[in-house]
């Protein structure tokens, strides 16, 4: 059977569904939706999504330990058929939250997902306006496979010569990886012992069903927080002004609750080199880790000066290549130990915050299959520990906040902080 | 150690000899550097290297769009800022 070669990161998306699935959280999904403006071309759709499954066999592929040298493979039969894109009744308003929590558990009404991908389209109002849902099992891909995949059925997916050519990753000896994972394993040991919380602690409830909130700022909100990122981090660094907005947010819930954190550990996601970002299946973001001291994070200024100095640092230090090292480590374990032992080794925990910055998804179209495109917002399912998400994007000038957890690990009251400490922290302004 | 001349030739050795980004095609002064995958740690990366070669300091909102368009309009502006410092 042909096998691809598998990244530490397709590793480390493996062990954690694996710990996600054992806790009772269910796969680990992702939705993609689209708002369209006007009904997407069926014929150039469908024949866009046949051609994509025929030329990915990676669609159909599975993780798997190969038996000469433990090393972990794509194991691939070929290609999968598509499966029917689903055209769903016009309805008087767009799907509701709990469509989207039902895709986020990969269920539809007729039942589990047997495919790692579903589009479903889904017309609404009286205006021609359509939404699309695309569901995407995340240990497969990631955002930027997701744009990828966008990318193509927007242009209806012709001339493409499939999957580029696979680059085998170097391997190196335990030593040396052990060696280029220490600075790592002594910054997480100091920051375990200084104690470091997310938004989950020991006996919360865990297995909720996955919830999310989207906070879709207008052009001129939009506009402000551009402002503010310029003036502070230039026109590329959107990645550490975000951060520092979700880790403030995270230190306020962490003060409603009365809880102690002195350090923040955030995993912020960075490219992982030497593979290619035209592979629409397979992970290509690895962890770059971040320690945040909390009473750094006073106002936003701070936060964005403070998180700035430390990914300076964390980069000085190498710890995007110690932690792409210790993940590497990791891979000689079976995929189930893998979050266990990271969570006994963190107290329980996996970092403080799942974050990120996706950018902009579709850039450059205005349309998807002939209809126009309004915003495109991405919303995964997270895992508890560590039971919150908060996820930058923008489109045509406009940014939304996607914040996700799981039902009972946020309350409503929170909610509602979070997203008013957010809008105040982008923008300026104080939340209505 | 002294500071390293800054060229646009300088600019495109610290890119590529520090894995700053992978091109499938060789760099000149005028590629364009965002269409390379220039993300926010790779500008990081590279804001290091600028220190460490060229013994300058950039500030983060330093970092604009035409500065940063090409290994020769970053040329250009680091060499003004070498000698706006001298």
């Amino acid at each position: 059977m042909p096998t691809l070669p598998a990244t530490t990161v397709d590793f480390f998306l493996a062990g954690l569904e694996a710990f996600m699935v054992r806790s009772g959280q269910g796969m680990h999904w992702g939705v993609t939706q689209l708002w369209l403006a006007g009904r997407p071309d069926a014929a150039a759709l469908q024949s866009a999504w046949e051609q994509m499954h025929a030329q990915q066999p990676l669609l159909g592929a599975r993780l798997r330990r190969q038996w000469r040298g433990w090393r972990l493979a794509w194991e691939t039969s070929g290609p999968i058929p598509a499966p029917p894109i689903i055209w769903h009744p016009p309805q008087p308003l767009p799907p509701d939250d709990g469509v989207l929590q039902e895709r986020l558990q990969g269920r539809t009404p007729a039942g589990g997902l047997t495919s790692p991908l579903l589009l479903e389209v889904f017309p609404w109002g009286d205006g021609g306006a359509h939404r699309v849902l695309l569901t995407w099992r995340h240990a497969l891909m990631d955002g930027t496979g997701v744009n990828l995949l966008l990318t193509r059925l927007a242009g209806g997916g012709g001339g493409d010569a499939g999957p580029p050519p696979v680059v085998v990753p170097p391997r190196e000896g335990l030593g040396r990886l052990f060696k280029k994972a220490r600075p790592l394993l002594r910054r997480m040991h100091t920051m375990t012992l200084d104690g470091c919380l997310s938004a989950w602690s020991k006996g919360a409830p865990q297995a909720g069903a996955p919830a999310f909130r989207l906070i879709e700022l207008t052009l001129e909100q939009s506009h402000a927080a551009v402002m503010r990122l310029r003036e502070t981090c230039g026109d590329f660094m959107q990645m550490p002004f975000y951060a520092a907005i979700a880790a403030r947010a995270l230190r306020r819930l962490h003060e409603r609750r009365g809880w102690h954190s002195p350090v923040l550990h955030l995993h912020l996601p960075c490219q992982v080199r030497g593979r290619s970002r035209e592979h629409l299946f397979g992970n290509h973001m690895g962890a770059l880790p971040l320690f945040l001291d909390a009473g750094a994070l006073g106002t936003p200024d701070q936060a964005i000066k403070h998180v700035l100095e430390q990914y300076r640092e964390a980069l000085k230090q190498g710890m995007a290549q110690a932690s792409e090292a210790l993940m590497a480590l990791s891979t000689h374990l079976p995929v189930t130990w893998f979050m266990p032992v990271v969570r006994w080794t963190n107290r329980g925990q996996i970092c403080s915050l799942f974050h990120s910055h996706t950018g902009t998804f579709l850039a450059g179209c205005t349309t998807f299959a002939g209809a126009a495109v309004q915003n495109v917002v991405t919303i995964p399912s997270v895992s508890t520990p560590p039971g919150l998400g908060i996820f930058f994007s923008d489109f045509a000038g406009r940014i939304t906040v996607t914040l996700a957890w799981r039902e009972g690990g946020v309350t409503a009251a929170e909610e509602k902080l979070l997203c008013g400490q957010i809008l105040t922290d982008l923008t300026g302004a104080s939340a209505a | 150690m002294p500071a390293a001349p800054i060229t646009p030739d300088s600019v495109i050795e610290l890119l590529t000899a520090e894995h700053i980004l992978e091109p499938q095609e060789p760099i000149t002064p005028d590629t364009d550097l965002f269409t390379l995958g220039l993300d926010s740690m790779a500008m990081m990366q590279l804001l290091l290297l600028i220190e460490e070669r060229f013994q300058l300091t950039v500030n983060p909102a330093e970092m604009t769009r035409d500065r940063f368009a090409s290994a020769g309009a970053l040329a250009t502006f680091l060499g003004e800022k070498r000698r706006r410092a001298a």
